[in-house]
């Protein structure tokens, strides 16, 4: 797979579970540490990801 | 003095101080097109970050986010999370707008569909459609600065004077230096909306024992705010789906966003725009969403939501000059994001409307003079939809502040399918961007309109899948601009592969 598709399929991933996890498995947990701190953490991980690809960018002709 | 007095004069500073730095931002205006709507390609990655941020984040967050985790609770940090994830994408997208956008002197994103596409139809359709959607977006902003400063002035200042205000700033400092006078006010005001809040968030937090206690009395007050769908299940799967999808394409399906991708002077002011974009919005959203848990503690049982966040700061609690000072933050942070949809509604007119469908052979000095005319019409249009929403009958979730943004968003994502097919499928043709546009906007406009959701899916979702399904059949069945299409990504396939982007 090409770097591309890796990171098309990554974001496809966080995007599923950002359904998934607060509406089939958080439902119940009414605190803080429920959907709060999934939506957090997850954003984070994505935010992460973003860093790790920009960081590898380099200079170009321009 | 009154506090009515210290608004007053805290608005006369703001303005003053924001056109002193739009003169300053003159002295460097050059001359010509690409210098006025996009500071000639050659904007910082600090000033870029800031201007990225304060355009996004505006009086939607501090007004229209804060205002829906009143009502709604945790989903909405959910949906607003959910386009800053969507930011992820700007690993595809930020590099290719950037290079394409040097290479062929794109000035606006719809200048670049023209041109990908072959058919300057496709660029004025893109163009109709930010005109006739961004209006309500840009109103949106000039409801915030009505409601708040209405709110802190505790109702001394009417919500009609407040947007007044934010247009008569929006128009100056769009006008003055175009997106040098915009950048530059934009970035200061991003510092200040972010230390501001943060320093009245950390009061509030502190009024309610610490962070543990408001976690605490967050849990035992109102529980069914902490999960989905709650709130009487104001969050079901599809209103989510249906407010953020518009938000997660948000950062190509709105010109006003997609155009400063053209900015950046160099591949590490790229990386300081969106890495630095990221942690601010990240800060934010979580100071914007805890905000709006700390209104729904202090001042509970509010009908109208979006008052959320001036009762909060008409409270005793905050101190009147920190208030104020929030106050002029949010309202600045407004007006940047009108300003930058005016400058670049007046682009669009001018580059894919007059000069691509009614003058081809305009001269610069002519284009410009055009664009800098739709800039005061733009405004005064925002204006009028702006007062009108405003005198509508309070309360009901349709007429608050983020569905509206929402709304607007969800006729622009129509145009994300032609912008995919513009960089990853050589397939895609003219006309089937410009049908499936066409159809899938007429199909929310109804939609919005009539109120009809089958199956209970909200018009962004249903557009755009008929956008989509539409695209890329119409597609199929009528011709590509084979030579250009192979030598638009034939060249960004090498220039990504030089500067290690994906």
């Amino acid at each position: 797979m090409t770097k591309s598709a890796w990171g098309w399929t990554w974001f496809a991933f966080l995007l599923a579970l950002d359904i998934a996890i607060p509406w089939y498995v958080l439902t119940s947990v009414e605190k803080m540490s429920g959907a709060f701190l999934f939506w957090t953490i997850w954003a984070a991980a994505a935010i992460i990801s973003a860093f790790i690809v920009l960081l590898k960018w380099r200079g170009v002709e321009e | 003095m009154s506090a009515t007095f210290w608004v007053w004069f805290g608005i006369a500073v703001y303005i003053a101080v924001g056109l002193g730095i739009a003169l300053m931002a003159r002295r460097r205006l050059g001359v010509g097109v690409s210098e006025f709507f996009l500071a000639n390609r050659r904007v910082g990655g600090f000033v870029s970050a800031l201007s990225y941020s304060a355009t996004t984040y505006s009086a939607f967050m501090m007004v229209g986010l804060v205002g829906l985790t009143y009502f709604t609770g945790v989903g909405a940090l959910g949906f607003e999370l959910t386009y800053l994830c969507g930011m992820f994408m700007m690993v595809f997208f930020l590099p290719r707008f950037w290079l394409v956008g040097r290479k062929y002197g794109y000035v606006s994103p719809m200048e670049l569909l023209s041109d990908r596409y072959q058919n300057r139809g496709v660029g004025a359709t893109a163009a109709i459609l930010a005109l006739v959607f961004l209006v309500p977006y840009g109103a949106v902003q000039l409801m915030g600065v009505g409601y708040l400063m209405n709110g802190v002035s505790g109702g001394a200042i009417p919500v009609v004077a407040g947007i007044i205000i934010a247009v008569v700033c929006a128009i100056a400092w769009s006008s003055i230096a175009g997106l040098r006078s915009v950048a530059w006010t934009d970035a200061f005001q991003a510092l200040i909306m972010i230390v501001t809040s943060a320093a009245v968030l950390g009061v509030v937090i502190a009024a309610l024992g610490g962070f543990g206690a408001f976690f605490s009395k967050l849990e035992a007050a109102s529980p069914g705010l902490l999960t989905v769908p709650a709130a009487g299940g104001a969050w079901n799967i599809n209103m989510f789906i249906g407010l953020a999808l518009p938000w997660l394409f948000f950062l190509i399906s709105n010109p006003q966003v997609s155009q400063r991708l053209f900015i950046p002077k160099s591949v590490t002011a790229m990386k300081q725009m969106l890495g630095g974009f990221l942690i601010f919005g990240f800060i934010y959203t979580l100071i914007s969403v805890l905000w709006g848990f700390g209104a729904h503690l202090l001042v509970p049982g509010l009908e109208n939501a979006d008052l959320a966040t001036p009762k909060l700061l008409s409270l005793t609690m905050i101190p009147t000059g920190l208030a104020i000072v929030v106050m002029i933050g949010i309202t600045a942070a407004a007006i940047s994001t009108i300003d930058s949809i005016l400058l670049t509604l007046s682009s669009v007119w001018a580059r894919d409307i007059h000069k691509g469908l009614i003058n081809r052979k305009v001269s610069e000095k002519g284009e410009l003079r055009v664009g800098q005319w739709v800039i005061p019409i733009m405004a005064i249009i925002a204006f009028l939809f702006a007062w009108w929403v405003t005198e509508q009958p309070e309360g009901g979730l349709n007429l608050m502040i983020a569905p509206l943004s929402s709304a607007a968003s969800a006729g622009l994502l129509m145009a994300v399918p032609t912008i995919f097919g513009a960089f990853f499928w050589k397939r895609a043709t003219a006309l089937g961007a410009m049908v499936s546009c066409i159809a899938g906007a007429v199909l929310v406009l109804v939609f919005q309109l009539t109120g009809e959701r089958p199956l209970g899916w909200w018009p962004g979702t249903w557009g755009f899948i008929v956008c989509a399904v539409l695209f890329v059949g119409v597609s199929l069945s009528t011709k590509p601009p084979k030579e250009k299409a192979e030598e638009f990504i034939g060249y960004l396939r090498e220039a990504l592969k030089k500067g290690n982007f994906i």
